[in-house]
């Protein structure tokens, strides 16, 4: 079956019920998106289809409909989405595992919801689980990119 | 820095090209020191000064042996070496460097050493040095123990300047001109007409040169990097998805596989993959240690075939339920299980007797580490040499182990150590090394990568140990008197040091750590460790003994003073005798205001534990809604002596925090038939976004040597909140996790 | 979805009751669809205005609100915070993986806020469900169709995963309705 990556169209040849994940990471070589619990626990695995996000371990390849996504097609390290910058500028990664995850919620969040509440940002992001505890500078990040975005 | 420069030439090897960069190998007995590693591949026009640094005409790299689990220990190693190589690090690579006993951990030791952190004393010196000696021998190359900075802080700075002044010898040489004359900046040597020469550029003549090591460390007060918020090296590529992990390693005709392993650590009786074999993809079933694995083309279809596999798993090497382990530790404080008793002040006997004493019992359970990168390794066999791509704090061990499954010399095993998804202690096993040889070992030429899926990682993990206290205490005019804690839990040194064949002699202080060495002036204080038989596996947890004792302690002290009527943080001041750690307390009530008026609904707790060398007090506010108790705030105090980076420390003091409380509140791993009954994050949830307080953070440098922040954080969190929750609700919480107890919100 | 139909067409009794039944059938039919709805598969997200799912059940342990501070939002879709469908994904696929998110084919969604079921009374959704103003404008007859038809009811009984399905099966359930329908929709408090 035929799908589109960041702007590239591949052909792969897997099973229906393939996890998108599954495919990105072992079948396209995209590991920008992290496998952490495959069962929609810890949002590592987060990506685009539409712009929406969805936790690709969740979604079988077959179901898929729509263009994906992935943190590498957000933005690169010379051309930085805006939640990104605000990821770096408040160094928020430490074993940074999670973040591909992270950073692809709050880019879909705030695309949403570009003006959000404090209470908001908890809501919006407490399905994306950090083990180092980043999620301070996580809310701080947040509101950096929200204001970056309505200024841009 | 008189001293330093003296050590530093009774330590580097004079005119050899075997130069070592370790300020550690000065003493008579093991002054000769370990091999250069980098001078075995070095092309023309490379130069490799020191262990630490490599220049080569591709550019300059910092070796950076201790592993980043992402505590930024690569950042830190490299802004050490830098500070003095006068190199920027945008200008550098960073590479953890191939295991070598040059590498190997001083400090690590040192705090496997019964004596206080806070104890100057000669006989605590001579102590730590002696145990300094096996670990030189064995040339552990270990990542742990919060150990990075204190073992890096000289070596890594020596290592720079060493570095930088041999490149200055070359430039002399090649510009002939003073060396006095030369300054350095920015990766070149600046010569007195403006003309400058590259660190690349002088490499080849360095090479020739013997190392210049009369060298004087600078000043602190000139420092351009340590001290000030640094960008960690790698946050762009953690920002980017561009970080490779090592799951996220490929190569050509790499092959993945899973495995499906005996929830109960016991044997496989037998088993049918008749399935699994005719799946597709599926290349190979192949047994390894503690199961079957699953040789495939992609790493879904691997676990997808490995969970088709039917096996008759034998029995659990341990108690198979809870019950069970529990009764082993109440059954543990016994004489015959006396492990430790390294305090003992006063006469404990005597003021038991005279009083009817508060007594109270404390539990902490099992605990999985659950990185969120599940444990994995990329294994390539051929008939001379073993590659391997992995995580790990324990290169060296990997070495040596797969050396003993090939029968490969340890010398062609090639470790090549890549970046973690955390650990807080995971990684510091190796079983799955071994599971992925074994596996490669049937495809020789081939690399293949074993993934644990997240449930084989929570079903094989080696957990915090499980322990137990119980305490008895009196007080006298409002004021702790007595202090008797007894803690029962198995081994962990014991447990962790013996599936690597070393058997752990003598008692493990990390039963009592985080109690014993407390800096309190109670009149009769007793700390008294009981080793507990074996249980269930168990292994090096995010501050490891501290992690159950830090709790059981500052609770037990913290019941203790509300008997006595005195307030929490004051008595604590008063008690305490070490003056960083009043400092410490001090600061923290400052921060937090204590003492300022909440509202009815609101508790504020304040705890201390000193661990690792480092003094930490956290004071916790919570609030009881009608849902359950939510943490406002958390004000948190270190001291570790020097702080490299201020944005690290921040981050890894409340990491820590966030840490110690989700595995207070939510958190266990308990046994069911032999096998742990969690099996994911929704049985083991840690804290979440919504439930993270405030946390304000504030670092002191008091302390009389630099120490490292990785672990100390954690402590002091779960009692601080039990203390918090005492405060608001009445009720006094014994046992983690807490939600058996109360709810949060 | 298509093999939701598929298998309806094959379960549901086709001589369904052209003649009234009696309030007493009505009623006896009320209290196994009581049974159903007041289950957790339908009452979890037949939540009010609070917009918050809740988890409830025993493959949940205690009665508590969804998990990762989940909040549908005043669009029952997420839209404010985080969808639904992040997690809850569109696929026709039976429910296999053990506590991964289920899914439907369409979109994972709160029933609207006039529709509460969550810890009300029996009387109380028999009302709400006969009320036009309350259930979508729905005739009885509509209220078999959405028994039958909406994927995110059929759900209900094959949850996959350790989750208990609904009581009964989706195609009694149908005939209850039908029966409830043709007995004048009456409820316990009339």
């Amino acid at each position: 079956m035929q799908l589109t990556v960041n702007g590239t169209a591949y052909q792969v040849d897997v099973e229906l019920d393939m996890p998108l994940l599954w495919v990105l990471r072992d079948e396209l070589g995209i590991t920008g998106p992290k496998y952490g619990c495959g069962i929609a626990q810890c949002g590592a695995c987060t990506v685009h289809v539409e712009g929406m996000p969805v936790r690709s371990c969740q979604l079988p390849i077959g179901d898929l409909e729509g263009e994906v996504t992935t943190i590498e097609g957000l933005g690169t390290p010379d051309a930085l989405h805006a939640v990104q910058q605000a990821w770096i500028d408040h160094q928020v990664a430490q074993c940074g595992y999670c973040q591909s995850g992270q950073i692809m919620a709050a880019a879909a969040f705030l695309d949403l919801n570009p003006d959000p509440s404090d209470q908001d940002i908890d809501r919006a992001l407490s399905a994306n689980l950090c083990r180092c505890g980043t999620y301070p500078r996580i809310r701080a990040a947040v509101k950096t990119a929200a204001a970056s975005l309505k200024g841009a | 820095m008189g001293r330093l420069k003296t050590i530093a030439r009774r330590t580097f090897l004079i005119g050899s090209a075997a130069i070592v960069g370790g300020v550690a190998f000065g003493t008579v007995m093991y002054k000769r020191p370990a091999k250069n590693p980098l001078l075995q591949d070095l092309g023309p026009g490379a130069a490799a000064i020191t262990p630490y640094v490599l220049i080569t005409q591709e550019g300059i790299t910092l070796i950076t042996p201790r592993a980043d689990k992402g505590q930024g220990a690569y950042s830190v190693q490299a802004a050490l070496i830098a500070e003095e190589l006068d190199v920027e690090l945008d200008q550098i690579t960073v590479d953890p460097g191939t295991p070598s006993p040059a590498y190997y951990n001083t400090a690590l030791a040192n705090d496997m050493a019964p004596f206080r952190s806070t104890d100057d004393s000669i006989i605590a010196e001579f102590t730590r040095a002696v145990l300094d000696a096996p670990v030189k021998f064995l040339g552990i190359q270990i990542t742990g123990g919060s150990t990075t900075v204190p073992d890096s802080y000289e070596k890594l700075r020596m290592a720079g300047a060493v570095a930088r002044e041999t490149l200055k010898a070359a430039a002399a040489k090649v510009s002939n001109q003073p060396v006095d004359q030369l300054t350095t900046a920015r990766g070149a040597v600046h010569l007195p007409d403006g003309r400058m020469l590259t660190y690349i550029e002088l490499a080849a003549t360095a090479a020739t040169l013997n190392p210049v090591t009369d060298i004087t460390l600078r000043d602190p007060q000139d420092w351009r990097l340590i001290g000030k918020p640094m960008q960690r090296i790698d946050i762009a590529a953690k920002s980017t998805g561009t970080q490779a992990y090592g799951i996220d390693i490929r190569m050509p005709d790499m092959l993945h596989a899973a495995v499906t392993l005996n929830p109960r650590r016991g044997s496989v009786n037998s088993y049918d993959a008749t399935t699994a074999e005719t799946m597709r993809g599926v290349r190979k079933v192949v047994p390894v240690t503690g199961g079957i694995g699953v040789i495939a083309d992609n790493t879904w279809r691997a676990m997808q075939a490995a969970k088709a596999i039917s096996v008759d798993w034998g029995a659990a090497p341990y108690p198979a339920d809870m019950d069970a382990h529990w009764k082993s530790l109440t059954d543990s404080f016994t004489d015959d299980q006396l492990d430790s008793q390294y305090r003992n002040d006063g006469d404990i006997a005597g003021a038991l007797g005279n009083a009817e004493p508060v007594s109270a019992e404390y539990r902490a359970p099992y605990l999985a580490h659950a990185p969120l990168e599940p444990i994995n390794a990329t294994v390539l066999v051929t008939d001379a040499r073993v590659d391997i791509w992995t995580g790990t704090q324990i290169p060296r061990f990997i070495q040596a182990n797969i050396s003993k499954i090939t029968g490969i010399d340890a010398d062609n095993i090639h470790v090549h150590v890549l970046m973690m998804g955390g650990s807080f202690g995971h990684r510091l096993e190796d079983m799955v090394v071994r599971q992925a040889t074994e596996l490669a070992m049937t495809v020789k030429g081939t690399p293949v990568k074993l993934t644990y899926s997240r449930e084989q990682d929570f079903a094989q993990d080696f957990t915090r140990q499980i322990a137990m206290a119980q305490l008895r205490g009196t007080l006298r005019n409002g004021q702790v008197d007595t202090f008797d804690l007894g803690i029962a839990m198995p081994s962990v040194i014991g447990s962790q040091m013996g599936r690597q064949g070393f058997p752990a002699a003598g008692p493990d202080t990390q039963i009592v750590a985080g109690a014993w060495d407390q800096p309190f002036a109670i009149p009769n204080y007793r700390i008294t460790g009981y080793r507990a038989p074996e249980l269930a596996p168990i292994s090096s947890w995010r501050s490891v003994g501290a992690s159950t004792n830090g709790f059981f302690h500052d609770c037990a002290l913290d019941e203790l003073i509300h008997a006595a009527g005195a307030d929490p943080l004051a008595e604590r001041i008063r008690l305490c005798n070490h003056a960083a750690s009043r400092t410490v307390l001090e600061t923290v009530g400052e921060m937090s205001n204590w003492g300022s008026k909440l509202d009815e609904n609101q508790g504020r707790g304040v705890a201390f534990c000193l661990s690792f060398g480092v003094p930490c007090a956290e004071v916790i506010e919570v609030t009881a809604t009608p849902a359950g108790v939510r943490i406002d705030k958390v004000f948190a105090v270190a001291d570790v002596g020097r702080i490299i980076d201020p944005v690290n420390f921040e981050a890894q003091v409340s990491g820590g925090i966030v840490f110690g409380l989700g595995h207070a509140m939510n958190c266990e791993i308990t046994y069911a038939d032999g096998a742990a009954q969690q099996s994911n994050y929704h049985q083991f949830e840690g804290l979440r976004l919504y439930q993270c307080p405030e946390i304000k953070v504030r670092g002191l440098e008091n302390g009389r040597t630099i120490r490292g922040v990785g672990e100390p954080g954690v402590p002091p969190a779960a009692p601080a909140l039990a203390n918090a929750i005492f405060a608001a609700t009445g009720q006094r919480i014994r046992e983690m996790p807490f939600n058996k107890y109360i709810k949060f919100v | 979805m298509k093999h939701v139909l598929v298998l309806f067409t094959l379960l549901v009794p086709q001589m369904a009751p052209a003649q009234s039944n009696t309030a007493e059938e009505g009623l006896a039919a009320w209290d196994r669809i009581y049974q159903v709805t007041s289950s957790p598969r339908c009452a979890n997200c037949h939540v009010g205005d609070n917009n918050i799912p809740m988890w409830s059940g025993p493959s949940y342990g205690s009665t508590r609100p969804h998990g990762m501070y989940i909040d549908a939002g005043p669009s029952r879709i997420g839209a404010e915070f985080i969808p639904c469908s992040t997690c809850h994904v569109s696929s026709d696929r039976p429910n296999l993986t053990p506590h991964s998110a289920p899914h439907i084919a369409g979109l994972w969604h709160l029933a609207p806020v006039e529709a509460e079921w969550f810890g009300k009374s029996s009387n109380d959704i028999c009302t709400q469900l006969r009320d036009l103003e309350r259930n979508g404008g729905r005739t009885a007859e509509d209220l078999v169709d959405h028994a039958a038809e909406d994927a995110i009811v059929a759900w209900g009984w094959t949850p996959g995963g350790t989750r208990v399905p609904a009581p009964f099966s989706q195609a009694e359930h149908v005939t209850d309705m039908r029966i409830w329908g043709a007995a004048g929709q009456p409820c316990p408090g009339d």
